[in-house]
C-alpha cells in the first residue's frame, strides 16, 4: 500500500513537471518572438500586468523592442532551463547565450502564475 | 521645633542626593533598553533594519566583520521599486531544496528613484548582517589574502555551517592560496537596472535614453561606504561585480564608482 502511495505521488509530481516543463518552454517560445522578431501583439502573454506597469508601461515597453537593433546575422536560440523555487513562491527560469556566441550573456527570469498562465514578472541579479 | 527643622534641613540634602544618585542608577538601567544606542561611530546616513526571514536549513558562513576590505556595488536588475524583504523573497527561492540560500545576499540596499522620477522614497536597509559572508560576487571568484586577513583564515575565524548546527572551518573557502571573494567583501545593491533594454535584460533603459543614478544614489552610497570605513578602517576598496564576475552587472553605476570616492573624500574617507 505504502509503495502504492508512493509511487502515485512520484507520477503525480512528474506529470505536473512535465506540464509545467511545457508551459515554460511555450512561455520562452513566444519571449523570443517578442523580443527577437518583435512580435509585440504577444506582450500581455508574455509579461504579468506588474512587470508592464514597472517598464514604464505597455507602450514604452513595446516602444523599446521597436527600437532594439535588428541582429545582422541569425542569433542561435538562448538555452533556458528552469526550477521551481525553494519556498514555492515562484519559478526562476535561467536564459544563457549559446555557448558557441561571443558574448557569454545570461539572465535570471522570474515567472509566476497570473489568471492561471505562467508569465515573466521580472528578472533578478546574477548575485551568487 | 526650630531645632527640629533645622536638623531636618540639615539632613534632607543628603537624603536627596543619596535617592537621586539610586533614582539615576535605577532610571538608567530601566530607561537602558529603550534609548537608541548609536551603532555607528559617526552617523551619515541612516540604515534602516528589517526583520528579514531566512531559511535555517541553509548553509551559511561568519566571519569577522575585520575580514571586510572592499564594498562591491551591484544593481538589482529588478524594477527600482523592489524593496529588501522582495529581493530577501527571490533569493530564499534560490538553490535547491537540498542546498537553498540562507537570506538575502547583499549586505545593503540602497533604494533610489530613477532620473526624474520621485518614487521610491530613497533608503538604505541592512541586508544580511556584516558577519555574515554574502552570497554576491560570485561563487567561483577568489582573491589573495592579506597579512591579517590570512591570519583570521588561520585562526578559524571563518567558519560555516546551519542554524543550530556545528560550524566549522570549510576548506572550500580557500583555492590555492586565495579566498572566495565573497569573504572578504560586502555585497551593496541599488535597486534597480541600469543596463540597455535587450534579449538578456527585458527591464533595462530604452536604447535611446541610457539610464545613469542620481546625485542623491551617489551620495548614499558614498556616505554608507565613508560610514563604514569610519567603524571598519580596514575598508579601503569600492569596486564593481562585473570586476569579479561575466556579468552586466551594475550597468551604468560602473561608471559613476569614481564619483562615489570622490564623494566619501568629502566626508573624511579615502578609498582606492
Amino acid at each position: 500500500m505504502r509503495f502504492q502511495i508512493a509511487l502515485l505521488i512520484l507520477l503525480s509530481s512528474l506529470s505536473l513537471h512535465a506540464s509545467d516543463d511545457k508551459a515554460m518552454n511555450e512561455l520562452f517560445r513566444k519571449y523570443e518572438q517578442v523580443m527577437v522578431d518583435k512580435k509585440v501583439e504577444l506582450v500581455d502573454e508574455v509579461f504579468t500586468q506588474k512587470f508592464l506597469r514597472d517598464s514604464g508601461g505597455k507602450e514604452e515597453f513595446i516602444s523599446k523592442v521597436k527600437e532594439l537593433p535588428n541582429p545582422k546575422t541569425k542569433t542561435a536560440k538562448p538555452k533556458m532551463t528552469w526550477t521551481k523555487g525553494v519556498k514555492n513562491q515562484m519559478y526562476l527560469a535561467k536564459l544563457k547565450a549559446d555557448e558557441k556566441s561571443a558574448h557569454s550573456e545570461s539572465a535570471e527570469f522570474i515567472v509566476i502564475s497570473e489568471n492561471g498562465k505562467l508569465k515573466i514578472d521580472g528578472t533578478a541579479g546574477d548575485a551568487e | 521645633m526650630k531645632k527640629l527643622l533645622l536638623l531636618i534641613l540639615l539632613i534632607s540634602p543628603s537624603v536627596h542626593a543619596t535617592d537621586c544618585y539610586h533614582c539615576t542608577l535605577w532610571n538608567f538601567n530601566d530607561v537602558l533598553p529603550n534609548v537608541e544606542i548609536p551603532e555607528w561611530p559617526v552617523e551619515f546616513i541612516k540604515v534602516e533594519k528589517e526583520d528579514y526571514p531566512r531559511n535555517d536549513k541553509a548553509s551559511y558562513c561568519t566571519r569577522p566583520p575585520e575580514m571586510i576590505d572592499t564594498v562591491v556595488i551591484h544593481h538589482s536588475e529588478t524594477s527600482e521599486k523592489a524593496t529588501p524583504q522582495e529581493i530577501n523573497t527571490i533569493h530564499l527561492n534560490r538553490g535547491t531544496t537540498s542546498d537553498p540560500w540562507y537570506m538575502i545576499a547583499y549586505s545593503f540596499v540602497i533604494n533610489s528613484s530613477y532620473p526624474g522620477n520621485k518614487q521610491p522614497e530613497a533608503k538604505l536597509t541592512e541586508g544580511r548582517p556584516l558577519n555574515v559572508v554574502g552570497a554576491h560576487a560570485g561563487s567561483g571568484a577568489f582573491v589573495t589574502m592579506d597579512e591579517d586577513q590570512q591570519k583570521m583564515w588561520d585562526e578559524g575565524k571563518i567558519v560555516c555551517g546551519k542554524t543550530g548546527g556545528p560550524f566549522a572551518v570549510d576548506l572550500k573557502q580557500v583555492k590555492n592560496g586565495k579566498i572566495k571573494a565573497n569573504v572578504t567583501t560586502i555585497g551593496v545593491v541599488v535597486s534597480g537596472n541600469y543596463a540597455a533594454f535587450g534579449r538578456f535584460n527585458p527591464n533595462g533603459y530604452s536604447w535611446s535614453k541610457p539610464r545613469h543614478p542620481t546625485q542623491s544614489t551617489l551620495e548614499m552610497a558614498a556616505k554608507m561606504s565613508c560610514q563604514l570605513q569610519k567603524k571598519y578602517p580596514k575598508i579601503k576598496y569600492i569596486k564593481w561585480h562585473s570586476l569579479y564576475n561575466a556579468t552586466t552587472c551594475p550597468g551604468n553605476l560602473r561608471l559613476h564608482i569614481e564619483k562615489i570616492k570622490k564623494i566619501a573624500k568629502g566626508y573624511g574617507c579615502d578609498f582606492k
